[in-house]
């Protein structure tokens, strides 16, 4: 994003739009901290400027990521889908991404709200990598990476911001504890804070295996969440 | 895409939170997808969902038609309490749309709403909340707002000028729900919530 600054009137009223703070005013005139931008596309997209001077030329590589993970409205090439991951259990229904004896985990990096570089990332993929998870393979982060066996990420994207990015990968239930330990420990020593997801189908009596699990070992979780309901068609085979 | 999963607040003030969703799934129901989510979307509309959207266009509830003319891929709506949630529920199982849909809310009560018209959960995804450098974060009164929009896309110093204006008395918690309304590009944001939360802020 760019401030056409012979243009700009000082009214400020752009600054508060900006999700990173990445916007300021600075002599007079309103600033944007390109090391820090996302390319989000908020100030922009939120009318705020009165003379229009709010700018986004697309960028090249590997800038070109902070638009694509940060503005939701962009579609990845990789994936085809719009946003930060995959349609991942939202419709597990029709997929059957997620089998029983399986769980799903999501690492949301820089949400909420302080956006990540990509090698806070590469950190925490490849800890998992050593772990044996599965990462997802229509996931854009995934699609990142040098390898998927050791969840190294290139390293020409490494200093890329983006508002956020998200490791999608899988493992077997029994795993859940040992990977969770190894999740927290890196957690120590990322420079930015990603939201913790797990995922799980649903057992026949409507029991869900992981929520025992969680219970069980004292892992705090929310007590809202997100539910498929199984309306898909053609159902698969789960 | 987990952008209704880690909303924050209290039991009490998410018991007056649900997002409903419908979603295509690439390569197997996505055909002619689209005027059933359109559907969807007049069917949340009849039982009074607070805000509705794709991911084009979000948040604005003066502009019904328009949002669903450009909706195609998926549809979202928000409602304040669980009756609403329970009859939108039941008129999209009778509708038949073939598309899967997505709940989200304290897991107990969206239950209740999907008992009620006979359907169960298929598949859960659970929030193990925020891990890492967490003294980064705002405070929580600021992310039960922010968090509202899963994209991030409402910056905590529009919802800190927000409670500012309230504060003066140049606009009320309703109106400045509104104006943040809009950022969040899904249609996910609760508007009723979040001038609660604000005028809440704003008492302070």
């Amino acid at each position: 994003m760019k401030i056409i600054a012979d243009e700009c009137i000082a009214c400020e009223a752009c600054v508060p739009y900006c999700p990173v703070g990445a916007l300021t005013m600075k002599d007079d005139v309103a600033v944007i901290d390109q090391d820090e931008c996302v390319d989000c596309g908020v100030c922009l997209k939120s009318g705020s400027c009165p003379v229009d001077c709010i700018v986004f030329e697309p960028a090249p590589w590997p800038r070109s990521l902070r638009d694509t993970f940060s503005n939701p409205r962009t579609v990845h090439k990789a994936t085809g889908i719009a946003g930060r991951g995959t349609e991942e259990m939202k419709t597990n229904d029709v997929t059957g991404r997620f089998q029983r004896g399986w769980v799903g985990l999501g690492c949301e990096f820089g949400r909420p709200g302080i956006g990540t570089r990509f090698r806070d990332v590469d950190k925490v993929a490849q800890v998992l990598a050593k772990h044996g998870v599965a990462f997802e393979p229509k996931n854009p982060v995934t699609v990142l990476m040098e390898d998927v066996k050791t969840g190294k990420i290139r390293e020409d994207v490494l200093n890329e911001k983006v508002l956020s990015a998200i490791i999608e990968c899988l493992f077997p239930i029994e795993k859940f504890q040992e990977i969770i330990t190894a999740l927290k420990e890196v957690a120590r020593e990322v420079d930015t804070v990603f939201s913790v997801e797990v995922i799980n189908r649903a057992d026949p009596d409507g029991s869900y295996p992981l929520r025992k699990l969680l219970n069980e070992t004292g892992i705090p979780h929310y007590i809202n969440g997100k539910q498929c309901v199984g309306l898909g068609r053609p159902l698969a085979d789960v | 895409m987990t952008h209704t999963l880690h909303r924050r607040g209290s039991r009490e003030s998410l018991s007056g939170d649900y997002t409903l969703m419908m979603l295509q799934a690439v390569g197997i129901n996505d055909k002619d997808s689209t005027p059933k989510i359109q559907e969807y979307l007049r069917i949340v509309l009849r039982h009074n969902a607070r805000n509705i959207g794709s991911v084009d266009m979000g948040g604005m509830l003066d502009k019904t038609e328009e949002v669903i003319a450009n909706a195609s891929k998926i549809g979202h709506a928000v409602f304040d309490n669980q009756a609403d949630l329970t009859a939108a529920l039941k008129e999209i199982k009778e509708a038949d749309l073939g598309i899967s849909v997505i709940a989200s809310g304290i897991y107990e009560n969206v239950d209740e709403c999907l008992e009620k018209v006979g359907l169960k959960h298929h598949t859960g995804n659970f929030s193990l909340g925020i891990w890492g450098k967490t003294e980064k974060l705002p405070g929580d009164d600021i992310l039960e707002v922010t968090t509202m929009c899963g994209h991030a896309l409402i910056a905590p110093n529009l919802v800190k000028a927000m409670v500012k204006e309230i504060k003066a008395g140049t606009r009320t918690p309703e109106a400045a729900a509104k104006v943040l309304m809009p950022q969040c590009a899904c249609g996910v944001f609760n508007p009723v919530r979040a001038g609660k939360l604000l005028a809440a802020m704003a008492a302070k």
